[in-house]
């Protein structure tokens, strides 16, 4: 297979996932913009993700919820831990994380899409949580301290990226040691044609 | 690729059909994509 990072057009694909993740941040449901994948809570269920705390997020916590599997399958953030989430995108993930770890912990979501941080802020906001705030930036180059976090989350957001060992450079970058990593993507078991990794609509689709 | 950047006790779990009933399962569906949970950790040394 070729080099992945010699076939894709980096900036336009960052270009297109943020205009995709901006029509989900708009109208999650898909309603005026068709959405190639599952989005809310059901899906979120649907993956696993655990009643509680699912549950205490308000609706509009889950709307824009897009994620490929269970970051929590082995288990949430413990109290007072430190997390990032890697691409937050409509927040779920960082919320969760947030009342996981409680008042003593923190969480920093990252994300690349303007929108999406807006209104992840706001609804964090809206649910008087301090523990957990949004940066903007790019996952391959986390804008958070060197050991800072106790575990790093992410969902559906990893295989949007073309340098996906760089992704994992980072992770292990932000971890302090010992910490841990719990992701949930997606994973191809048939390779994939090099005319295939140029077309930007099968990675945003 | 997980362990290059240096992470240890890499595991793949829990793989589900994500795309099933969506718009872009027959996409998926040409490459055998499913979603996983994936955990690894970084060394205390």
């Amino acid at each position: 297979m070729a080099d992945i990072l010699n076939v894709v057009d980096i900036d336009e694909l960052r270009h297109q996932v943020r205009q995709k993740y901006r029509d989900v941040a708009a109208d999650p449901s898909g309603t005026q913009h068709v959405h190639h994948f599952h989005t809310g809570r059901t899906h979120a269920v649907r993956l696993g993700y655990p009643s509680h705390p699912l549950s205490e997020l308000p609706d509009e916590a889950c709307e824009a919820f897009a994620g490929m599997g269970n970051p929590f399958f082995w288990g949430g953030p413990k109290p007072g831990e430190r997390v990032v989430d890697l691409g937050s995108g409509g927040g779920m993930d960082s919320l969760l994380a947030a009342l996981w770890v409680g008042s003593e912990g923190r969480v920093i979501g990252v994300d690349m899409t303007p929108e999406m941080l807006e209104r992840s802020r706001s609804i964090a906001a809206k649910m008087g949580l301090k523990n957990v705030e949004f940066r903007e930036g790019l996952i391959e180059d986390l804008p958070v301290e060197d050991g800072w976090a106790d575990v790093v989350i992410s969902n559906g957001v990893i295989n949007l990226c073309p340098d996906k060992i760089g992704v994992y450079r980072q992770i292990f970058r932000v971890l302090k040691p010992g910490g841990r990593m719990t992701v949930a993507d997606i994973c191809l078991e048939r390779p994939v044609p090099e005319e295939a990794l140029r077309d930007i609509d099968l990675w945003t689709g | 690729m997980i362990s290059a950047a240096g992470l240890v006790d890499v595991e793949l779990a829990n793989p589900i059909d994500a795309f099933a009933g969506a718009s872009g399962e027959a996409s998926a569906r040409e490459f055998g994509t499913l979603g996983y949970s994936i955990r690894a950790r970084k060394p205390v040394d």
